[in-house]
């Protein structure tokens, strides 16, 4: 009766470390290689039924599941829709489900890097292609091809635009993703890419929020505390760390707002942009994104010529921009889903796949 | 005259002497170790940097203490009966989701009913732990693992999976108002801890919890309704975790569903480095607020040393163990 209890707390230590989650993205670094697609390339191409399986139901993920639903229903494809819960079993679960049901094909967004090895296997046997969209495999040489964002990229631009913002110097602190995560470590590596460039842009504090508003707000309330007045801009790994840092200085009575730039484009973001409390973001739009990766799929089955990998490179959200983003994100997804089919087709035969115009 | 002070004089010393043996004084330190260890790691932290005995910096320490003490507090009351609830910081996520969505759809003027339903939410977990644990006789730490995973689940439903983002301005006064300086959970805080400080100590629920905690059969054949007393627990520890849930949505304007992730242990630890015994019976409101202030101002005072992130996680893994290694050897010191 009382054992337990010392147990307990290490079991559910345990537990928790193993919720911690995995990342979500990796930069397709390979050049791009045209591979001719399904060996069987006399597949009918009616009536498709693909099975999806994402790491879970993030914002991204979900606002993913609108655009690839709109994609479907214009093409009369049938999505079976589940999502892994960040539960590598589950997944691995799910797609050999998807094989036994006999599915066209399979998309995945990897909960892990390095998993899935026998179930992409068994796929292979059965015929039936992989794709991977938003994030992928060490070992990718049973995906077919991928829709993959470039954080690497993504980290340069928001370090740059901090840059332009600053006129070149100044002093900054760097909010980063959960520490190993593969954006967190594509994201940095792109932030020290463009500060190699700017030897006056002098880095105060390099610290992890684990991408969560309320950690980022309790750590730049202690930053606002180590370098009272030294601060010149906040460069965070993603918006919600950006707002939380926000946050922390209006509780501070910061006045003005110390610049701040983010990554992702989510609505509180935009409208953050909106209300000058932030001066940019990179926007990574789920529905494009993934609806680009149930083109691919289509077209894979259909016999058509695919690249290895569709690289979706965030475009820059600022001031200036911002209204007609805000409506395809937040305040009009409605029309701009009924736009998606049209858009992911010309996206597909430009190569910019990010494009929303 | 003077000889007459003198002697006065004297006799106060004596009294002094007598009243402050070494022996004395040795066991009040020991007694008030961790009140000692804080007051030092505060002066260390002062000469590394002054700002951080700061207002602002107090500010910034109570803020983010605010929403941990909250369950910190629930928790030491559960822990005081000898369970535990591993499920607050699921409750957590469950009071920050059912605010958030309904704060979206409410109007503004009915903010506090989003409020009410999202503490009542909480609560009802709290009532669902004590009942399965008290009638069922379902170990607390299954009950609550249970509720922890069913919990979070239905944080994850209210918000289809996503995080609820873009709540409406007002929803930001409950944790962003100010009243002298501080913010309101501030006062939530310092209100909660008095409270329940007040009510372990003279109240007769108080009682019960320590008799319960101490020996269950003991406490039964006295008279006490233990089952009673532990629903009682319970739900407590739940409707805190409603607040705490609502606090943390108001003050950063979203509901993640992830929120709360790990909350739990870092209330856990909080309630040992205070003093309190896994086994129930023993501890207080009081050592648990300086548990609570001594991981705050430890993170705090680390971050402004720029200490990163996974040292900061080694110290104060140290910290838990030590704390609680001088508590057993305090009480075995003054039982010998």
């Amino acid at each position: 009766m009382k054992k337990w209890n010392r147990r307990g707390l290490l079991l559910a230590t345990s537990s928790v470390a193993a919720l911690v989650l995995a990342g979500c993205a990796t930069a397709a670094e390979e050049p791009a290689t045209t591979t001719s697609a399904a060996a069987g390339a006399a597949t009918e191409c009616t009536d498709l039924r693909i099975g999806v399986s994402p790491y879970g139901m993030s914002s991204f993920i979900a606002q993913g599941q609108e655009g690839m639903e709109a994609y479907a229903e214009a093409k009369g494809i049938e999505l079976l829709w589940t999502s892994a819960e960040n539960d590598i079993a589950t997944q691995a679960s799910q797609i050999e489900t998807f094989i036994n049901q006999g599915v066209d094909a399979i998309i995945i967004a990897p909960v892990g890097a390095e998993t899935l090895g026998p179930q992409l296997q068994a796929a292979a046997d059965a015929g039936i292609p992989v794709v991977a969209v938003n994030t992928t495999l060490k070992n990718d040489s049973l995906i077919i091809s991928s829709v993959l964002p470039d954080d690497v990229a993504a980290g340069a631009q928001e370090m740059q635009q901090m840059a332009d913002h600053l006129g070149g110097k100044g002093n900054i602190v760097i909010l980063q993703g959960p520490l190993g995560s593969s954006p967190e470590l594509d994201r940095t590596a792109g932030i020290n890419s463009v500060l190699a460039n700017y030897p006056d842009i002098n880095v105060l504090a390099i610290e992890t929020a684990n991408w969560s508003r309320v950690e980022a707000a309790n750590l730049m309330a202690n930053w606002l505390t180590s370098f009272d007045g030294q601060i010149d801009g906040v460069v965070s790994e993603n918006d919600d760390m950006a707002i939380g840092a926000i946050q922390a200085m209006k509780e501070a009575a910061i006045s003005p707002l110390l610049p701040v730039v983010g990554i992702d484009g989510i609505e509180d973001g935009l409208r953050a942009i909106e209300a000058g409390e932030m001066i940019g973001t990179s926007l990574q739009h789920g529905r494009v994104q993934l609806a680009a990766g149930l083109a691919v799929a289509e077209r894979v089955v259909c016999g058509e010529m695919v690249e290895k990998n569709y690289v979706y490179t965030m475009p820059p959200v600022n001031a200036d921009n911002v209204a007609s983003y805000i409506g395809n994100v937040v305040t009009d997804t409605e029309g701009f889903l009924a736009r998606i089919p049209e858009l992911i087709e010309k996206n597909l035969a430009s190569g910019d796949i990010a494009n929303e115009n | 005259m003077s000889e007459k002070l003198e002697t006065k004089a004297t006799s106060i010393i004596e009294g002094f002497r007598e009243k402050w043996t070494t022996a004395k004084i040795v066991d009040l330190l020991v007694r008030n170790s961790l009140l000692i260890v804080i007051l030092l790691v505060m002066v260390y932290f002062a000469t590394q940097n002054e700002r951080f005995a700061s207002l602002g910096n107090l500010r910034a320490v109570l803020i983010a203490a605010a929403p941990f003490a909250l369950i910190a507090l629930g928790q030491t009351i559960v822990i005081l009966t000898g369970g535990i609830d591993l499920s607050v910081g699921s409750v957590v996520a469950l009071g920050a989701m059912s605010a958030a969505w309904l704060s979206l759809r409410l109007p503004p003027e009915q903010l506090w009913l989003a409020i009410l339903i999202a503490v009542i939410l909480g609560t009802i977990a709290g009532v669902i732990n004590g009942l399965v644990i008290a009638y069922l006789d379902v170990p607390p730490f299954v009950a609550t693992l249970g509720m922890l995973t069913a919990a979070s689940g239905f944080a994850y439903v209210i918000g289809g999976g996503a995080p609820i983002n873009g709540l409406p301005a007002e929803f930001a006064i409950i944790a962003n108002a100010k009243i002298f300086g501080f913010q309101l959970p501030v006062y939530m805080m310092l209100g909660s801890f008095i409270i329940m400080a007040l009510v372990m100590r003279y109240s007769a629920f108080g009682l019960r919890v320590y008799a319960v905690g101490g020996n269950r059969t003991a406490a039964e054949v006295a008279g006490v309704n233990a089952k009673r007393t532990l629903v009682q627990v319970y739900t407590l520890s739940g409707f805190f975790a409603g607040i705490s849930g609502v606090v943390l949505a108001s003050r950063v304007g979203s509901g993640p569903p992830s929120l709360g992730v790990g909350y739990e242990l870092l209330a856990i630890a909080a309630v040992v480095i205070g003093g309190a015994s896994l086994m129930g019976g023993r501890g207080t409101v009081w050592g648990t607020f300086l548990g609570l202030i001594i991981i705050q101002t430890l993170g705090n005072g680390l971050d402004i040393m720029i200490v990163p992130a996974y040292w900061q996680n080694v110290i104060n893994g140290v910290v838990i163990v030590s704390a609680v290694a001088v508590d057993v050897w305090a009480n075995r010191r003054r039982t010998r």
